[in-house]
């Protein structure tokens, strides 16, 4: 970060925060969530968010354990991590038969202390014994692999009694959901530390670090840790998503959580990387997965899933490349912005496939199925016919589109005004908006606009 | 390294508390298990000193510390220069009690041998060791081959036979060849992940072409140029991304041994499996009974003592390979004397691609049957040959021989392993925890502050 051109720096000044990075995610995000949803609308009903999430999780919370090491820079890709995590989930296990572990309070200190002093060892050997951390998480990822099936040979074993229940994801609502929620807000209030600061000038550059002072040993031990309890997280959704022991997921889990990470716009050089992110690139492995599976492709299933998996991976890694292309014009690059624009043209999709699908009853539902690429290719895209419900229903969400629209209108009017104006404050401009908003929505209830109950029309 | 300066009384006091605490709970675990008396004591004096050795390391390095006004006596300057190498001895020697103690049988002539034989390379390493600045990686790893061959073929019935070291020399052949990718990519300083699935899409697919009719020479010769085609396609891929290369290639191999599972599995009701038979000339060419002009050993060992031979003295005294060095060491040193990165980065992960090929065609001769798994262990195998061989991974030192010391190490190494009765999970947990000091003996980076 030491020779940024001047239109860059100026960028930052007036961005803030902004990340160019997160823009493959999020697009790669929205595309497969509306595909995914028009192939198989029950993705959006309370039981498929609940397996979305539970079957998610695991993964969501390993990427970031590898994304706090790979802040700390010096090229820190955990290879480790998919053993470490099968480790602390047949330790976990293998101490439940032997009765020591039940209470959960228990469970969760061990599990997160176990990942936690590997973490610190490893961060120990990379600093005193200076071996690139590489290698050591390459001979971490064979000594434990290795020992996992030492402890546990084969695949079994009971998870302790009180996960019994979370590994149904019937609800969306489910302890599951708490632990990730709980640990994406830990590396939010982390962020804004100065230790967060310390970490991520490490990742850009350690030499400039340790010449302004910045404790390295200390900051590199602390992301250590930080990456051991995420992993001993992960370990434990893991352990309740299969309900069981299972030694062997070693290389699939880290191969996956790297791609994760990557696709979630990180940096493996270091100094860059974000809860955001590396969540968003591990649903979006997720979705793949799911899309596919809604394809009935018999017994080559498994391998085009390898096949999308790695081309979407190669392909939004060069796609990263146009980042300094779209950041000449667009300068001042907003993700929240970005991310709330499609998220309404995503929920209006979501609204036509839940809501039009139903309405056309069995014939015109998308039904997972073996794949008719004749019928696919020459039949009609769609062939809904407006009900009385239907045009209720777009009747009934005219107002709430017209808002969505307004907002983003405003929303993309004030960027621009923050963007290009020398002052800091847009605090003028919110007053107005904000005085307009009120007035409208004065005007709406004076006129009496009743909104129709859109469950009502079902 | 300054010595660690002392704690204070109540620090040591209080480490110490800890760790009898600690000692007793293990010790009262161990009784509850029903361990032997001998296991819990040792397992308890164990516990106490490494807690304590690790209370005092980690917190000394915390305090601040205390001038020191007298110069040390000889026998405190003698210590601090040797400190590291008498640890390891005592380690060794500590380990040896123990297992002598444990295990029953083990005190014998051929074991007080093997562990003499151990102590010396330890203390030849750290004396000859310091006169080789440049190939002190080659030596050690030389010096560790020569200890492990000789206490296996003491200890190990049939070790030293020409059976067990042309199967030796055999397994090598395969993870040579699939490593000779590696180590040109990683004298650029970049990475291959895609070899593994390079090698089970090449196996499989080879067979394929085989049972479709094709000529099995002109079905290798297909194969291979695939193979350097998918180099070349992953090299133009990563050249813009070389900071992501590992996770370019990754990718491209997923897709590549996904495509070529679908491609192989189109028209097949078997889902993927093939079936063929393969010629006579492709199974001699890697299985134990081959020979090679008549002489009793398969072609493989020869086609690769001679492609390393030719790598080695190439990348020696040609232009191309003082200019792969030149690149690893420095781009825009390299850049100025008109040296094209990307060509050299694009014809290395050709090289990469054309060779992992290559190992998958002759792992075909050596199983007799298709199987896209069959390049899984290679995955991380060919990274730590190259890197116990000794080179960098971030370019510039190194070269094939020492990846050549470095596969046979790691194959003796497990030979050895199997040799002693030991399962493939111990195995690999074995392997594990000898890379990191075998690669910390010569691989050390500089501290930071001599970097500035």
């Amino acid at each position: 970060m030491t020779a940024l051109p001047m239109a860059k720096v100026q960028a930052e000044q007036q961005g803030g925060r902004s990340n160019p990075y997160l823009l493959m995610p999020i697009t790669l995000f929205f595309a497969l969530l509306a595909f995914a949803v028009l192939r198989s609308p029950n993705l959006m009903t309370s039981a498929g968010i609940g397996a979305a999430i539970i079957v998610a999780t695991p993964l969501i919370l390993a990427t970031y354990a590898l994304m706090a090491s790979a802040i700390s820079g010096r090229g820190t890709v955990d290879l480790s991590i998919g053993p470490l995590i099968g480790f602390v989930n047949v330790t976990l296990i293998q101490l439940q038969a032997a009765g020591v572990l039940e209470n959960p309070i228990v469970v969760f200190l061990y599990a997160m202390a176990a990942g936690a002093l590997y973490q610190f060892i490893f961060a120990l050997i990379v600093i005193y014994v200076r071996v690139q951390p590489i290698i050591v998480s390459l001979s971490g990822y064979l000594a434990l692999s290795g020992i996992n099936l030492v402890i546990l040979p084969r695949p079994g074993g009971m998870a302790p009694a009180f996960m019994a229940e979370w590994g149904y994801g019937t609800s969306i609502f489910s302890p599951i959901l708490v632990i990730l929620l709980i640990a994406s807000a830990a590396w939010l209030l982390f962020t804004t530390t100065a230790f967060y600061t310390h970490l991520r000038l490490m990742g850009s550059d350690e030499r400039a670090a340790y010449t302004s002072g910045v404790p390295i040993t200390t900051v590199r031990i602390g992301a250590h840790l930080i990456s051991g309890c995420f992993a001993g997280l992960a370990a434990i959704c893991f352990t309740a998503l299969i309900s069981s022991g299972d030694p062997s997921q070693g290389t699939t889990y880290t191969l996956i959580a790297v791609t994760a990470l990557v696709l979630g716009g990180a940096s493996l050089a270091g100094g860059r990387g974000g809860v955001f992110g590396s969540a968003l690139g591990a649903v979006n492995l997720y979705l793949i997965t799911f899309c596919l599976s809604t394809f009935n492709f018999g017994a080559v299933q498994s391998f085009v899933t390898n096949l999308a998996y790695g081309t979407i991976l190669v392909v939004s890694l060069l796609l990263t490349l146009l980042i300094p292309v779209i950041q000449r014009y667009i300068r001042n690059f907003s993700p929240l912005l970005y991310f709330v624009a499609l998220s309404v043209v995503v929920l209006g999709i979501i609204l036509h496939a839940t809501f039009d699908y139903a309405a056309l009853g069995e014939a015109g539902q998308f039904l997972p199925g073996p794949l008719q690429m004749q019928a696919a290719l020459v039949g009609p895209l769609e062939i809904a016919v407006a009900s009385a419900e239907t045009e209720a229903l777009r009747r009934a969400a005219g107002p709430l589109v017209l808002g969505a629209v307004l907002l983003i209108v405003i929303a993309v009017f004030l960027r621009l005004a923050l963007g290009q104006s020398d002052r800091g404050t847009i605090a003028p401009a919110v007053v107005v908006v904000v005085a307009m908003i009120v007035l409208a929505g004065a005007w709406g209830l004076r006129e009496g606009i009743a909104i129709p109950d859109i469950e009502a029309t079902q | 390294m300054t010595p660690l300066p002392a704690l204070s009384l109540p620090a040591k006091i209080l480490g110490l508390v800890i760790g009898l605490i600690l000692t007793g709970i293990g010790a009262g675990f161990g009784f509850a298990t029903g361990a032997s008396v001998q296991i819990v004591i040792l397992a308890a004096i164990a516990t106490l000193a490494l807690f304590f050795w690790g209370w005092s390391y980690v917190l000394g390095q915390f305090t601040a510390p205390t001038l020191q006004s007298d110069t040390p006596s000889p026998l405190h300057r003698a210590w601090v220069a040797y400190r590291w190498p008498l640890l390891g001895l005592a380690l060794i020697l500590l380990a040896f009690i123990i297992l002598s103690l444990t295990v029953p049988g083990f005190f014998n002539i051929w074991n007080v041998i093997s562990l003499l034989i151990l102590l010396a390379i330890l203390v030849l390493t750290r004396t000859l060791g310091r006169q080789f600045q440049q190939n002190r990686s080659a030596f050690i790893g030389i010096m560790v081959l020569a200890g492990l061959f000789s206490v296996g073929s003491m200890n190990i019935e049939g070790f030293s036979s020409g059976a067990n070291i042309k199967s030796m020399l055999l397994f090598a052949a395969f993870l040579g060849i699939a490593s000779i990718g590696q180590t040109l990519v990683a004298l650029l300083g970049g990475l291959d992940l895609s070899i593994p699935f390079i090698i089970g899409a090449a196996n499989v697919g080879l067979l394929y072409l085989i049972s479709l009719g094709v000529p099995p020479w002109l079905a290798s010769i297909i194969v291979l140029a695939i193979g350097a085609a998918l180099g070349t396609i992953n090299g133009f891929l990563s050249y813009r991304l070389q900071g992501q290369a590992l996770i370019v290639t990754l990718g491209t191999g997923f897709a590549i041994s996904g495509g070529v599972q679908i491609i192989t599995s189109i028209g097949s009701a078997y889902g993927g499996n093939v079936f063929g038979t393969v010629p006579p000339w492709l199974s001699n060419l890697s299985a134990m009974n081959g020979s090679t002009f008549g002489l009793p050993f398969p072609p493989v060992i020869a086609i690769w003592a001679i492609i390393a031979v030719i790598l080695i003295v190439g990348m020696r005294i040609t232009v191309y390979g003082r200019f792969l060095y030149a690149l690893g060491v420095n781009r825009t040193s390299a850049s100025r004397v008109m040296i094209s990165e990307m060509r050299y980065w694009v014809l290395m992960y050709a090289a990469s691609g054309f060779f992992a090929a290559m190992t998958g065609s002759l792992l075909l001769g050596w199983s007799g049957g298709g199987f896209i798994g069959v390049g899984d262990q290679y995955l991380f195998l060919t990274l730590a040959a190259v890197v116990v061989g000794g080179t960098s991974l971030l370019g510039g030192a190194g070269g094939y021989g020492f990846t050549v010391i470095g596969v046979l190490v790691l194959q003796v190494l497990s030979s050895f392993l199997v040799g002693i009765g030991l399962d493939f999970e111990w195995q690999q947990f074995i392997f594990g925890l000898l890379i990191l000091p075998m690669v910390a003996l010569y691989a050390r980076s500089p501290h930071i502050r001599t970097q500035i």
